[in-house]
């Protein structure tokens, strides 16, 4: 049943490049690298109930991480991705140990910390990230009669990818482990009543939440060709949170749909300032008082509501 | 020896702005347990507005104390609006405050750009000199505002009848309510109290930073680490916390660069938050709601 999760991903990949509009594209390939750490982001908090507020530093640390390791040490691309990606989720286990000591309130100021650390540093180690101008000239990912540097060949890599991702995402939900993060999710104490260790499987869920946010910065990377540190900060974890909640938190197929939503809605208003940050603002209140499934549900909602009203009443 | 007085002198003044930051967390956390992270958007905004009305031409009293007025109608309005429709989620109404610091932030690009803008100084400029260090006279006014509102809600919440129903919805807001304490007005009067703070320290706090869209982050983050270490709840360890971060970063400031400066709040947070949870003075004690 799960290979209908790939129903959405299977039609963006059929029709958008029918269209031939590279705005459509990009707008797309957007959609798809932001939907990596998305993904991520609502395993920890929707299923597993722990929160983040510094996830754009696993994003940051897959993006500098990859672009480091192909131009300093001349590693191919695609060797540089997966080394990347298994550093930041090294990283992210051994952070887990200690800060998953926290919960609630505490938790989300401490994951908060990191993450403006994290966006301090990017900045601060000049020598290593080349400071707030970043670094520039990173190699598209090769790939024999393919230039994965344009966008009409990099929407298909982007979308194939997340394509896996959500499906790997989606199975390891419903599998007897991803039933485990739910009940860790529901209650901390009831899932350790039944005997779950729950500091190793929050450790567990959060690396693997690192690691899907440093495949989506990885790609990022390797795909505009040079990174700064402007978009590994804590707006960015922000929009992140503000998408998972549009998508409802606890659904897999709903964190595309936030994703897309949110950049569908504010990739247009980002040339007229700011408007977007208000926007996301103002939609995360909202959503968050009026909608707290999701906005995918509320519309579901909404429209069964609507055509019961329609609908002429059974004798 | 000198530089020492200085950075020392420095850091509590920079400190007295987080302690007043910080206090207004610990109100709004003691009544409703939620942490307002549109705390420090709200004393930008607040200070935003008072800058446009001098600039209009009213003078600095009646500009400022418009500014906290309206300080205090956003704290309401927030409550009202956002926070009491999700009373008993707290995760939910994180996010809610997160969302508004974010919406505020927004409008202030909006209606005032992103150019810095400064307010000047309630006192003349002046500088002094103490033990070898100079302080510009701002400073001063700085630690006596902040001094006298320490002394000024310490009266309120020990003194007053307001004072004691707000400190007994904090300790147990089932048993406030039982003795007949309306524990929705303490909610709304603690965000509007920390909308006032909030004006009051995005006012002081813009002659000496300059008033930006993002200040407000900066100043809430650090308001934040402040509460931290004095122990989240408690108003006396804030403003202790308050004026010893402000210290720290102050002396860390003459071995470091300024962008890890910015870090030290943060390590530190984190440190804490690991080894001393309760923080250095201790939470307020409070029961499980």
């Amino acid at each position: 049943m799960s290979l209908w999760r790939l129903l959405p991903f299977a039609l963006v990949l059929a029709v958008v490049p029918l269209l031939d509009s590279s705005y459509l594209t990009s707008v797309a390939i957007i959609i798809a690298l932001h939907a990596l750490p998305a993904l991520g982001l609502s395993l920890v908090m929707g299923f597993a109930g722990q929160i983040s507020l510094g996830h754009a530093a696993f994003y940051g640390l897959g993006a500098y991480g990859s672009a480091l390791l192909a131009l300093r040490l001349g590693l191919s691309p695609w060797l540089a991705t997966p080394a990347a990606i298994a550093v930041t989720g090294l990283v992210a286990y051994g952070l887990g140990w200690s800060i998953f000591r926290l919960r609630g309130h505490h938790l989300a100021l401490g994951t908060l910390g990191l993450g403006i650390v994290a966006s301090i540093g990017f900045v601060e180690l000049r020598g290593v990230t080349g400071g707030s101008i970043g670094l520039s000239a990173i190699p598209s990912y090769p790939l024999p009669g393919l230039d994965l540097a344009a966008d009409q060949s990099f929407f298909f890599l982007a979308w194939i990818v997340a394509a896996l991702a959500f499906l790997a995402a989606g199975n390891l939900v419903d599998s007897p482990a991803g039933l485990a993060i739910r009940g860790l999710g529901d209650s901390e104490r009831g899932a350790a009543s039944l005997g779950i260790g729950v500091a190793r499987l929050k450790c567990r869920i959060f690396a693997l939440s690192a690691m899907l946010a440093a495949l989506g910065g990885a790609l990022y990377a390797h795909y505009i060709g040079f990174i700064s540190p402007q978009p590994f900060g804590v707006g960015f974890s922000i929009k992140l949170l503000v998408m998972v909640a549009i998508g409802g938190f606890r659904s897999i197929g709903g964190v595309l749909a936030g994703v897309a939503f949110a950049t569908l809605v504010t990739e247009p208003l980002q040339d007229l300032g700011y408007y977007d940050v208000v926007v996301f603002g103002a939609l995360l209140v909202v959503i968050t008082i009026f909608c707290p499934a999701g906005l995918l549900q509320a519309v579901r909602d909404g429209a069964r509501r609507g055509i019961r009203l329609l609908a002429p009443r059974a004798g | 020896m000198t530089d020492l007085v200085q950075f020392l002198l420095g850091g509590l003044v920079i400190g007295s702005i987080y302690a007043i930051a910080a206090i207004a967390y610990t109100g709004i956390y003691n009544i409703t347990g939620v942490i307002n992270f549109g705390q420090g958007d709200m004393a930008m905004i607040s200070a935003m507005v008072a800058i446009s009305l001098y600039e209009t031409g009213l003078p600095y009293p009646l500009a400022v104390a418009l500014a906290i007025l309206f300080g205090a109608l956003l704290g309401a309005a927030i409550e009202r609006l956002a926070i009491r429709p999700l009373r008993n989620h707290v995760l939910r109404a994180i996010i809610v405050t997160i969302g508004i610091g974010g919406a505020l932030e927004g409008v202030a690009v909006v209606l005032w750009g992103t150019e810095a803008r400064t307010l000047p100084s309630p006192v003349a400029a002046h500088t002094l000199h103490a033990f070898g260090a100079t302080l510009p006279s701002h400073s001063l006014a700085v630690l006596a505002v902040a001094g006298a509102l320490v002394c000024g809600l310490a009266l309120l919440f020990q003194g007053t009848y307001i004072g004691r129903a707000f400190r007994a919805c904090a300790v147990n807001p089932f048993a406030a309510r039982l003795s007949g304490i309306e524990v929705s007005t303490m909610s709304a009067l603690a965000f509007v109290l920390s909308g006032v703070l909030g004006a009051i320290a995005g006012v002081m706090v813009a002659p000496i930073t300059l008033m930006q869209y993002d200040t407000g982050l900066a100043i809430g983050l650090k308001g934040f680490v402040a509460c931290m270490i004095g122990g989240l709840g408690n108003p006396v360890g804030a403003f202790a916390g308050g004026l010893f971060l402000g210290v720290v970063e102050s002396l860390a400031s003459g071995v470091l660069s300024s962008g890890w400066k910015n870090a030290i709040a943060f390590l530190l947070l984190i440190a804490i938050l690991l080894f001393r949870p309760g923080g250095l003075f201790g939470e307020l004690e409070r029961r499980a709601r």
